[in-house]
């Protein structure tokens, strides 16, 4: 069994994306990109790489800084620490700028990767498919339960043995909501969720 | 107790029958939303799950006015199914035992503190109320024995508590799923349902003065 979790929104408490425009005082750029993909209106790997463009002219290392001590939900945090090889985290965030949050979480992550020359993101290397990752697990023979709540996590939850749209931050986009099983507005209701499929 | 069972609350329907253009959680007894009665009535239960298909979204922003920590469960075939695909759906990844409850059923306040301390399995039956019922029959253990569509002393109305592990996906009925696993203890409960709208008239006389 494999529960694979969203890293944005559904991990942790803060967006992370609005969270680097905001310290580094790049926000009206991203702020309407970000609202107009969680609502499917911008495809996702356009969004992604037009925000790339823009934030990875910022330092790389102080972004991972950064997103280390970006707030979790504690209790899904919880979670994952007492089943850390039944979880997986499936995020479109960049290796270089995740690397640090993701030791914190302690857990294995799948992750979109860049190329990084001079503390700057100069390429993107590869856009990580979340789809890719439910199927691999599955040729596995695993049982896969997805948790996410964006456009991206669509196609992942379409194929997932138990999809769980999660609205804890934000309402889940509505385009996930045809592949949902369980929809879940509360964290701890959550967990007791994960707690019963275990 | 209450933390130990879940309770499987289907409000997947489109509520034909009835007929108020609407399914059955969202309409108004004396001004409060039928699921709002619900889930006050079921206030000390920690694991709700709330099946949902017709009016999916309205369903949903009227059980976050009430409480958010709900889960609530798809059941994406309401069209094609009945009852107890959403029963199944609803507990498949529930607690050991599950307890179903329609959409459109109302329990007298006093009657869910005996339904939530009983232990194991029960079916809950009543006097017969409603215009469509379905009837159950006992045996002098007071165990109900049989469901019959034509003949009964008392009317099956839930809710019903059951293992889990003994369910499989149906289109049909709930006590259809159940009847395999009969006999199981009794519980008389003060339980009315709302199928049609006569019994929807009767149903808020009957409730006008119940304190939650």
């Amino acid at each position: 069994m494999k529960f694979i979790f969203d890293l944005d929104g559904t991990i942790t408490s803060q967006e992370t994306l609005p969270l680097i425009a905001n310290h580094f005082n790049v926000q009206e750029e991203i702020s309407s990109l970000t609202a107009e993909t969680i609502k499917g209106n911008i495809p996702f790997i356009e969004s992604f790489i037009r925000r790339v463009h823009i934030l990875g002219k910022l330092p790389v290392d102080e972004v991972a800084d950064l997103l280390e001590k970006v707030k979790l939900h504690s209790l899904i945090f919880e979670f994952i620490q007492s089943n850390r090889e039944n979880c997986v985290i499936a995020t479109g965030n960049l290796d270089c700028w995740i690397q640090k949050l993701v030791d914190r979480i302690g857990c294995k992550c799948y992750n979109s990767e860049a190329l990084v020359e001079n503390n700057k993101v100069v390429a993107i290397n590869k856009i990580l498919r979340k789809e890719d990752i439910v199927k691999k697990y599955q040729e596995m023979g695993e049982k896969v339960i997805y948790i996410g709540d964006g456009n991206n996590d669509m196609e992942a939850m379409r194929i997932s043995d138990v999809a769980i749209a999660v609205g804890i931050i934000h309402h889940p986009a509505i385009s996930i909501l045809p592949f949902t099983n369980y929809l879940i507005f509360n964290e701890k209701a959550l967990c007791r969720q994960l707690n019963q499929l275990l | 107790m209450s933390s130990i069972k879940s309770v499987v609350i289907s409000c997947a329907g489109i509520g034909s029958r009835l007929g108020l253009g609407q399914t059955k959680a969202l309409i108004k007894l004396h001004g409060k939303s039928l699921i709002q009665w619900q889930l006050e009535l079921l206030k000390d239960v920690e694991d709700i799950r709330i099946v949902i298909g017709y009016q999916a979204n309205e369903v949903v922003n009227e059980v976050l006015k009430i409480r958010d920590d709900v889960v609530f469960v798809y059941n994406h075939d309401y069209f094609n199914t009945k009852t107890g695909a959403s029963f199944y759906l609803g507990s498949k990844d529930a607690n050991e035992y599950v307890i179903e409850w329609d959409g459109d059923l109302l329990i007298h306040p006093e009657d869910i503190k005996k339904i939530l301390n009983t232990e194991g399995e029960f079916m809950g039956y009543s006097t017969i109320t409603s215009d469509e019922a379905v009837f159950v029959k006992l045996n002098n253990l007071n165990e109900v024995i049989s469901f019959s569509r034509e003949n009964g002393d008392f009317e099956w109305t839930g809710p019903g508590c059951i293992l889990k592990s003994k369910l499989n996906y149906t289109r049909g009925n709930v006590f259809e799923q159940i009847e395999p696993h009969l006999p199981i203890k009794g519980l008389m409960l003060r339980a009315y349902d709302i199928d049609t709208y006569d019994d929807y008239k009767r149903v808020e006389e009957v409730i006008k003065h119940w304190v939650l």
